[in-house]
C-alpha cells in the first residue's frame, strides 16, 4: 500500500492549543478536567467534561468573520490552521489539497439549537440558521470558505470508528493521486445535549478521573476538541512519522492480528464494556499505552491518538501512560512503531500502524 | 489519473417512485408521480408543502427508517447481483453509505421531553446510535470489510459509490454495497421551509416558474465488484463506474458558486478518469432540484460543458431526497443506460429564458455507452459519477 506521513499536526483540547501544549500535556500526564451544567428532571447538575477553547482561531481569522461561526466548526478551523501552519502550508498553494474530516456526532449543540427554535417558536419558526449550521458537512464547508480548499471535501460520520474509516478513504486518495496532501481531522464537541445523555447513562456519580483500564469502574469523561494532520504521500522529506497501514473490520470476518513489535496505544476511555474488551484483545504483559485521559472521551479522540502518536515517533519516545494501572508492561525507553487500536461496539475494530521514519 | 473501471453487477432502490428497480423505472417511463403533502408526520405549517414519501415501508422499531431503507435497497442490490449470504461470507465485502440525517442525534420527541423538564426514555437516542446506516447494512449482511458513512449533505450518496469504487481499485475489499438513504421527517421539513426553497406545488426542476424543491425520501443502493471475484462467478456486469469527481466550491453554506466552479472541476475529473471527451456522454441526470440558484447554475455548466448532450432531473419522481439522492439517481442512470431509454423531466413544462438549456421533456431513446450522474450540496460539495455500460444481457 501507498506509504503516507505526517506533516503536521494541529491539536485543540482541554490541555490547551498546538502541539506544544499537547506535548507538555502528555510528557506530563496532565489531564484538565473542567465541567458543564445540564437542566435535567431533578434540577441543574455539574458533568465533569474536557472542555477546549477556541480563542487562539483569532489569530488566523478576524473575530467577525467568526460571528455565524458555531462552536464545532470553530473547533474545525482552529486544528485546520494549526495544521497547515505546522506543516508550513499555511499561504501556500491549496490547489491539490484534500479536506477529511471524521466526526462521531457532529454539531450537536447547533443541531439542539435547531430543535429548540422548532420546539419554542412552533413549526414556523423554526431557525434557518441553526438548520444549514447543523448539517454534519458545515465544519468542511466552513474550513474550506475560509482557507480556500477547493479540492475534494469529505466528511464521515461512523461514530466511534469515524476516525480510522475516513483514514481510509483519505489514504485512497493519495495513492490515487486525487491530491498531493490531505487536510485530515477529527472534531466533536461537548454540548448540553452530550453532557446529558453522559449524566443520564453514567450519572449522578460521576469520577474525578478516568481510569480506562479499572474494569469495575464506568470513568469515561466526555471531551471535546480537534485533532488535525496534514498528510502526504511518503517523498522522503521531513515529517513526523510514516502511516503504514489502516484496517478496518469486525470480528466476526476474524483476521485481527496484532503486531507484536509495536507499541499498543489503546483507545479504551473510561467506558466498562469496552475497557473489557481491550483487555481481551490486547495480551496481558504486552507493551501499551492509552493516553485518553488526556483529551476525553470521545469519538475524535482517535485522531489525537494519531497526534499523540506521531509526536512519539517524532522524538523516538513513548510518552507514560496517564491510564492509571492495567495489566501492560511499561512503555519501553525508545519506540519505532505504534498501532493504535481503536475498538467499538461488540465487534468493530480499527487498526493504524506508525513508524518511525 | 486514469482509473480503471469497477463493475456494478446490482441495483437496488426504494422511494416514492417505487419499492423496486423495476417499479421505479415504470414510474419513470409512465412519467407518473404523487406529490401530496405528508401523511407520515403532522405539521402545523399553514402551507402543505407536498413530499414524496415511501407510503407502504414500515421500519422496524429498532431501527432508524434510514437505515431500514437502506437494507431494503441492499437486500435487492444484493439478490440482484446474485449473492447469496454464504457468498458474502466468503468475501471481504465494504459498505459505503451517504446520508444527511442518518447520524445526527436529533429526536425532537427526546429533546421536548428534556426541554420540559423531564427525563425522558433514552431509547431514541440509543436507536440513533444503534442505527448508523452503513453499520446496519453491514451487520444485516455480515459485511467485514471497510464501513462508512458519509455525511456531504446531498452529495452524499454520490460520493459513497465513487469512493467505493475507489475501495475495490485499492484492493481494500473485493465487493462493496454504496448509495445512500435518507427518510423524512419533521425536522427536515421544517429546516427546509424555513430556508425558503420548497415549493408549495408539485416541484418543476428547470422550468420557468420553478419555486423550490419537494423533499422526499428512500435509498438506492448498488453493488460493485472486483474482476477477480466477477470473473470467478461469471457475474454479468450491468455497468461500470468509469470516472468519479469532487471539488468543494468554498464559496457559501448553502448556495452554490453562481459560475459552477466545483461542479466544473468535479465534471473535468470525472472525465479525466477514463480520458473521455464531454461528446461521449449520451445523457446526464441532473441534480436538478427546482430550486432558482440550483437549476441555474447546474443548465449553465451543462450548456458550456456538455452543449447538445441530453439531460433530465428525476427529481419530479421522488422529491429531493438529500443524502439518497446521488445512490437513488446513479441507480436510475445505470438502469436507463442499460435500457438505453431515458425518462423526461416530470413537472418540466415551460422553458426559462433566463436558462441556457432545457431538460428532457419525453423519454428519449439514447444509443450511447457513457451517462454522467451529478449532485450539489450544502456546504459547495459536488460530486459526479461517470458511467459505462455493462456487458451484454
Amino acid at each position: 500500500m501507498t506509504r503516507l506521513v505526517v506533516k503536521g499536526i494541529g491539536v485543540a483540547g482541554a490541555f490547551g492549543t498546538g502541539v506544544e501544549s499537547f506535548q507538555s500535556a502528555l510528557a506530563e500526564g496532565r489531564a484538565t478536567v473542567g465541567s458543564v451544567e445540564v437542566a435535567t428532571g431533578e434540577g441543574v447538575v455539574t458533568v465533569p467534561a474536557y472542555r477546549a477553547d477556541t480563542a487562539a482561531l483569532e489569530e488566523f481569522v478576524p473575530k467577525r468573520a467568526l460571528r455565524r461561526v458555531d462552536n464545532y466548526s470553530k473547533l474545525a478551523l482552529l486544528g485546520s490552521y494549526l495544521a497547515l501552519k505546522d506543516a508550513g502550508m499555511l499561504g501556500a498553494d491549496l490547489g491539490r489539497l484534500g479536506l477529511v474530516i471524521a466526526s462521531g456526532y457532529g454539531a450537536t449543540a447547533t443541531t439542539y439549537a435547531f430543535l429548540d427554535s422548532l420546539i419554542s417558536g412552533g413549526d414556523t419558526c423554526a431557525s434557518p440558521t441553526h438548520f444549514a449550521n447543523s448539517v454534519h458537512n458545515a465544519a468542511a464547508a466552513n474550513v474550506a470558505i475560509t482557507l480556500g480548499i477547493r479540492g475534494p471535501s469529505l466528511t464521515v460520520s461512523q461514530f466511534d470508528m469515524s476516525v480510522p474509516s475516513a483514514l481510509v478513504s483519505a489514504r485512497q486518495w493519495l495513492a490515487e493521486g486525487r491530491v498531493d496532501a490531505v487536510l485530515f481531522g477529527a472534531v466533536d464537541e461537548v454540548s448540553e445535549l452530550v453532557a446529558y445523555l453522559q449524566h443520564r447513562r453514567y450519572g449522578p456519580r460521576h469520577v474525578a478521573a478516568m481510569a480506562p483500564f479499572d474494569a469495575g469502574t464506568e470513568s469515561s469523561i466526555i471531551g471535546e476538541g480537534a485533532a488535525f494532520l496534514v498528510l502526504t504521500r511518503d517523498d522522503g522529506g521531513t515529517a513526523y512519522c510514516g502511516i503504514d497501514s489502516v484496517e478496518t473490520g469486525n470480528v466476526f470476518g476474524g483476521g485481527l492480528s496484532l503486531p507484536d513489535d509495536a507499541l499498543m496505544l489503546l483507545g479504551a476511555d473510561g467506558r466498562k464494556e469496552l475497557g473489557r474488551r481491550y483487555l481481551d484483545t490486547v495480551a496481558a504483559g504486552a507493551t501499551a499505552a492509552c493516553y485518553t485521559p488526556i483529551y476525553g472521551s470521545m469519538p475524535a479522540a482517535a485522531a489525537f491518538d494519531l497526534a499523540a502518536a506521531a509526536l512519539a515517533l517524532k522524538n523516538g519516545q513513548a510518552f507514560a501512560s496517564p491510564a492509571g494501572p492495567g495489566p501492560f508492561a511499561p512503555d519501553s525507553a525508545g519506540v519505532s512503531r505504534i498501532c493504535s487500536l481503536r475498538l467499538a461496539g461488540p465487534s468493530e475494530y480499527a487498526t493504524v500502524l506508525m513508524s518511525k521514519l | 489519473m486514469t482509473r480503471w473501471p469497477v463493475a456494478i453487477t446490482g441495483l437496488g432502490c426504494i422511494c416514492a417512485a417505487g419499492g423496486t428497480v423495476p417499479e421505479c423505472l415504470d414510474s419513470l417511463y409512465a412519467g407518473r408521480r404523487a406529490p401530496a403533502p405528508p401523511e407520515r408526520f403532522v405539521s402545523s405549517h399553514p402551507t402543505p408543502f407536498p413530499v414524496f414519501e415511501v407510503r407502504d415501508f414500515r421500519e422496524p422499531p429498532e431501527l432508524l427508517r434510514t437505515s431500514a431503507l437502506a437494507v431494503q435497497a441492499a437486500r435487492e442490490a444484493l439478490a440482484d447481483a446474485g449473492f447469496s449470504a454464504a457468498e458474502l461470507r466468503g468475501l471481504r465485502v465494504g459498505v459505503c453509505v451517504g446520508t444527511t440525517v442518518g447520524s445526527a442525534l436529533n429526536d425532537e420527541g427526546f429533546c421536548r421531553a428534556h426541554r420540559a423538564g423531564e427525563e425522558p426514555n433514552l431509547f431514541p437516542m440509543e436507536r440513533i446510535l444503534n442505527s448508523n446506516p452503513a453499520a446496519v447494512i453491514a451487520r444485516a449482511f455480515d459485511c467485514t470489510g471497510p464501513c462508512q458513512t458519509v455525511v456531504n449533505a446531498c452529495a452524499s450518496g454520490t460520493d459513497a459509490v465513487g469512493l467505493a469504487a475507489s475501495w475495490i481499485r485499492g484492493g481494500i475489499c473485493d465487493v462493496a454495497i454504496a448509495g445512500g438513504a435518507d427518510e423524512l421527517g419533521r425536522i427536515t421539513y421544517h429546516g427546509f421551509i424555513s430556508l425558503m426553497i420548497t415549493d408549495d406545488s408539485p416541484c418543476k426542476p428547470f422550468d420557468r416558474d420553478r419555486k423550490g424543491l419537494n423533499l422526499g425520501e428512500g435509498a438506492g443502493m448498488l453493488v460493485l465488484e472486483s474482476e477477480q471475484v466477477r470473473a470467478r462467478r461469471g457475474a454479468r456486469a450491468r455497468s461500470f463506474v468509469m470516472g468519479y469527481g469532487s471539488a468543494c466550491d468554498a464559496y457559501h453554506l448553502t448556495a452554490p458558486h453562481p459560475e459552477g466552479a466545483g461542479l466544473r472541476q468535479a465534471v473535468a475529473e470525472a472525465l479525466a478518469c477514463c480520458a473521455v471527451a464531454p461528446d461521449q456522454v449520451c445523457f446526464v441526470n441532473a441534480h436538478g432540484t427546482g430550486t432558482p440558484d440550483n437549476d441555474r447554475v447546474e443548465s449553465r455548466v451543462l450548456a458550456e460543458l456538455f452543449p447538445g448532450v441530453p439531460y433530465h432531473s428525476t427529481k419530479g419522481y421522488t422529491g429531493h431526497t438529500l443524502g439518497a439522492a446521488g445512490g437513488i439517481e446513479a441507480v436510475f442512470t445505470v438502469a436507463c443506460l442499460e435500457r438505453g431509454l431515458v425518462p423526461g423531466s416530470a413537472g418540466f413544462a415551460n422553458a426559462d429564458p433566463e436558462l441556457a438549456g432545457e431538460p428532457l421533456r419525453g423519454n428519449l431513446e439514447v444509443t450511447g455507452g457513457l451517462a454522467l450522474s451529478q449532485s450539489l450540496a450544502f456546504g459547495g460539495s459536488n460530486s459526479v459519477l461517470l458511467f459505462g455500460k455493462g456487458d451484454a444481457a
